[in-house]
C-alpha cells in the first residue's frame, strides 16, 4: 500500500478521530500516522482536546430537578 | 406490570435508585408500584406503523398515559438526565434555565413516548426534543448577533486562521497543556465559541454521536455539522492555547491567533 501523505491524513483527522470514515480509508490513516510524527502528533492534540472536553462537561443534574420531573409526570399521568 | 423492552436490561434496583433522594419520593415510588391500573392503551399500531408490540403507543390526539407507561419512561428515559442537564447548561449558559430546559424536555417527551419507536436511538430522540425546545422558546431570549450568519462567517471573521504550521515539539507542547488545564477552564472556553459550534462539539465529543445523529438533532445538511465541529474544535484549541500561554503552563504560542 502506497501512503496517503499528510494532506489526506490532515484533512480527514477529525472524521478519523469521530469514527466517521469508510474502513479502508481510516486504515490509511492510521497506516499513514504509523510513520509520520507530525500527523501523530497532529491526532493526539485531538484526542487530548476530546478528552479535556467531556471532563469539562461532566455534570449533575440537580437533586431538586430529578424530584421536579419525577413529580411532574406523575401529575400528567394523574389527569390522564 | 413487568414491561419487558428491547433495550439493555435494567433490573428494578437501578430504576430505584432515581427514587432514594427523599422521604416523600419513596411514598411516591410505593405508590407507584402499587397502582395497577388497567391498561387503557389504546393500540395503535396501525397508525404509528410502530412494529413493536410492546411499545405503548397511542395517537397524539387520544393520549391515554397509563401508570406502566410511566414507569416505562422512567425506566428508559431519565437515566439521561445528568446528560441532558449538561447539554442544557452548554445550550443555555445559565442553571436555572438549564433545569428549566431539561423539565420541559422530559414533559414533552412523556408526551409524546408513544410515538418513540421502542428499540430506536431514545437519547437522540431525547435529545431532538431537548434541541427543539430550546431553540423555539430560549435562543430568542439570548440571540448573539451572530446567530443564524455564522455559518457563513469566514475564518478569519472568527478570529482563526487554519494553516498554521507547527514543529512536531510545540505540537506534543499543545497536547500536554491542554490536558493539564482545569476543567473550569475548558468549560468556560466551550461556553465562549459561537453556539452552533458548541453544541456541534458537544454533541460528537461529550455524547459520541454520529455526524448524521448530529445532523438530525440540529436539522442541518451533514456537510453544515462538519464546518461547525471543525471550526469550533479550532476555535476551542486556540482558546486554550492562550489560556495556557497566559498561565504559563506551556510554552506553546497560541496556535492560529490574528490578534
Amino acid at each position: 500500500m502506497t501512503d496517503c501523505g499528510c494532506d489526506k491524513a490532515k484533512a480527514e483527522l477529525e472524521e478519523y478521530l469521530h469514527n466517521e470514515l469508510a474502513k479502508a480509508d481510516a486504515a490509511d490513516i492510521a497506516e499513514h500516522m504509523a510513520n509520520c510524527d507530525d500527523c501523530t502528533g497532529e491526532h493526539e492534540v485531538g484526542v487530548v482536546l476530546t478528552a479535556a472536553v467531556q471532563r469539562a462537561c461532566k455534570e449533575k443534574a440537580p437533586e431538586e430537578l430529578r424530584a421536579e420531573v419525577l413529580l411532574k409526570l406523575r401529575e400528567i399521568q394523574a389527569t390522564h | 406490570m413487568t414491561m419487558t423492552t428491547p433495550v439493555a436490561p435494567r433490573d428494578h434496583d437501578s430504576a430505584l435508585s432515581l427514587l432514594t433522594a427523599d422521604a416523600a419520593l419513596q411514598e411516591l415510588h410505593s405508590l407507584l408500584m402499587t397502582t395497577d391500573a388497567p391498561d387503557e392503551q389504546i393500540s395503535a399500531a396501525a397508525a404509528s406503523g410502530d412494529t413493536s408490540p410492546e411499545a405503548p403507543s397511542v395517537p397524539p390526539a387520544k393520549r391515554v398515559i397509563s401508570a406502566d407507561t410511566r414507569a416505562l419512561f422512567e425506566d428508559q428515559a431519565l437515566q439521561y438526565m445528568d446528560q441532558l442537564y449538561a447539554a442544557a447548561m452548554r445550550m443555555t449558559r445559565n442553571p436555572s434555565d438549564a433545569a428549566d430546559l431539561v423539565q420541559e424536555t422530559f414533559v414533552k417527551a412523556y408526551q409524546a413516548f408513544g410515538q418513540f419507536q421502542q428499540g430506536t436511538n431514545l437519547k437522540a430522540w431525547l435529545y431532538r426534543i431537548q434541541t427543539n425546545t430550546f431553540i423555539n422558546n430560549y435562543r430568542k431570549n439570548q440571540r448573539n448577533p451572530y446567530q443564524g450568519t455564522i455559518d457563513e462567517l469566514e475564518d478569519w471573521q472568527l478570529g482563526n486562521a487554519e494553516s498554521v504550521t507547527q514543529s512536531t515539539s510545540t505540537r506534543s507542547a499543545e497536547a500536554e497543556a491542554i490536558d493539564h488545564l482545569p476543567d473550569s477552564t475548558v468549560k468556560e472556553a466551550l461556553q465562549s465559541i459561537p453556539e452552533d459550534f458548541r453544541l456541534a462539539v458537544y454533541f460528537a465529543d461529550v455524547e459520541g454521536f454520529s455526524y448524521q445523529e448530529i445532523a438530525d438533532i440540529m436539522k442541518t445538511p451533514v456537510g453544515t455539522v462538519m464546518s461547525r465541529l471543525h471550526r469550533g474544535r479550532r476555535m476551542l484549541r486556540d482558546l486554550l492555547a492562550d489560556y495556557a500561554r497566559d498561565r504559563g503552563i506551556s510554552s506553546a504560542p497560541a496556535t492560529g491567533s490574528t490578534k
